[in-house]
């Protein structure tokens, strides 16, 4: 059904956010709908653990719903959806990081180039199998990561949020991200390049 | 990077279809959707655990308010069908499709009523006190049309099948006039009964053996019109009448008590 909120809306976010600072329980399902694709991915990457990773997006919501109710419309209108859910996610994987840590051997960054498959712009058919596998490594190599270089890292490499909308996810400096970031794709391509040989 | 944002979009993971239902559980509204019945548009509100209201469309607000009377919990428009929604409109459009229901604001005795109404079938109806009776209350007519009457799920639980011994249809949460034209729509032949009730049968007997209700949606019911025809079919005074005849109890309508 149509509803007119009143305010100029630039953009599907905006709008969004137009739309929860006018009632809130009636434009949260939009929000879900919008962003719960991404928030799974966002935290089965984090956690390296598909199966709890539904339980924890569903928790980000409902964390997400709790604190849009405590905020005034004004605040409401105003959020940046995307860094506050992704920060709301960011958080809640941290604490399950706190519960159980993650089974791989943290890497230190070094330098390298990363795997030719996975470069390759255009795969035949027949190379799909192989990119399977190829994503399967990306995988154990971003699961080998600290949690303050994955998260740096999937947030701009994989899900490319810019880097003030990672500075304000992870609440740090843009500087900071930015090196967490590097430090966390050297480290990948590094573990990728060692799969290789 | 390109290699790294097709990782990303390879490896997008999906979600279950109650994922969304189950945050609405965490935050405590349930949702509606407008369905389409044998009445019209009406509202269909659920939760996780399935179906909890049926009302007629059309005032969303007088709805909302309506329902956070009644179950003290948020309704809000639902964006998307789950499962359970989609049961409830397959069920409305005539299917014969299981649909979860949620009857948490009944009392126990109230679920049982529901639920025993709810296994009358599409042709049949029964009377008030062939309800208590199977519902193991026998003496509790006006309860059992008390526990009708607060039928959360109407049409899902097809409380309009429940109608009075003289075959007048009763009260109903959408009026008495939309249950009488429901039960017609569905093959119950009032004309038919007054006939059947004019003449004093109460059961009807069958060439097959068996004894029915007049009220039976099965082959052997609704054919009062019938009964002077060799049909087959013939009227019974009485329980010793048709015992006389040797007949057995129909095992869909059930004339006496198992």
């Amino acid at each position: 059904m149509a509803v007119a909120y009143p305010c100029e809306c630039p953009d599907a976010d905006a709008i969004l956010a137009c739309a929860l600072a006018h009632d809130v329980d009636r434009a949260f399902e939009q929000l879900v709908i919008a962003y719960r694709v991404r928030i799974v991915t966002f935290v089965a990457r984090m956690l390296h653990d598909d199966a709890r990773a539904e339980d924890v997006a569903q928790d980000v919501f409902v964390r997400a719903y709790r604190a849009l109710q405590t905020y005034s419309a004004e605040r409401r209108s105003e959020l940046r959806l995307r860094s506050w859910l992704f920060a709301i996610a960011h958080n809640l994987t941290r604490n399950v990081f706190r519960d159980a840590p993650p089974l791989a051997e943290p890497l230190e960054y070094s330098d390298g180039a990363p795997r030719a498959e996975l470069l390759a712009p255009e795969p035949g058919p027949e190379q799909l199998a192989l990119r399977e596998e190829a994503w399967k490594s990306v995988d154990e190599a971003i699961a080998r990561l600290t949690p303050a270089l994955r998260s740096a890292f999937v947030l701009r490499y994989v899900d490319d949020l810019p880097y003030d909308e990672i500075a304000q996810t992870l609440g740090q400096p843009v500087g900071t991200v930015k090196a967490s970031a590097h430090r966390g794709l050297l480290a990948v391509r590094a573990q990728l390049e060692k799969n290789d040989g | 990077m390109a290699d790294l944002h097709d990782y990303g979009a390879a490896t997008r993971r999906s979600v279950a279809s109650d994922f969304t239902t189950k945050i609405f559980v965490g935050i405590g509204l349930d949702r509606y959707a407008e369905a389409t019945s044998a009445l019209g548009e009406v509202y269909v509100a659920w939760s996780a655990r399935g179906v909890s209201a049926v009302r007629l469309a059309g005032d969303e607000a007088a709805f909302e308010a309506w329902y956070r009377e009644r179950f003290a919990c948020g309704c809000v428009p639902a964006v998307e069908d789950d499962e359970i929604v989609a049961a409830a409109r397959a069920k409305l459009w005539g299917q014969d499709v299981e649909v979860p229901l949620d009857l948490r604001a009944c009392s126990e005795f109230e679920q049982r009523v529901l639920r025993r109404a709810s296994e009358i079938g599409h042709g049949h109806a029964r009377s008030y006190g062939w309800l208590a009776r199977e519902a193991g209350a026998p003496e509790a007519k006006r309860a059992v049309g008390n526990a009708l009457g607060a039928n959360p799920v109407p049409l899902l639980i097809p409380c309009h099948r429940v109608i009075r011994a003289d075959n007048s249809v009763g009260g109903y949460v959408f009026g008495s006039e939309a249950k009488r034209k429901l039960l017609e729509r569905e093959g119950v032949d009032f004309a038919a009964l007054a006939e059947v009730a004019r003449r004093g049968f109460r059961y009807i007997g069958c060439d097959d053996g068996s004894f029915c209700l007049p009220t039976c949606g099965g082959p052997c019911g609704l054919v009062a019109q019938h009964l002077d025809d060799d049909s087959g079919y013939f009227g019974l005074h009485s329980l010793e009448e048709a015992h006389a005849h040797g007949l057995v109890p129909c095992k869909q309508c059930r004339p006496v008590a198992a």
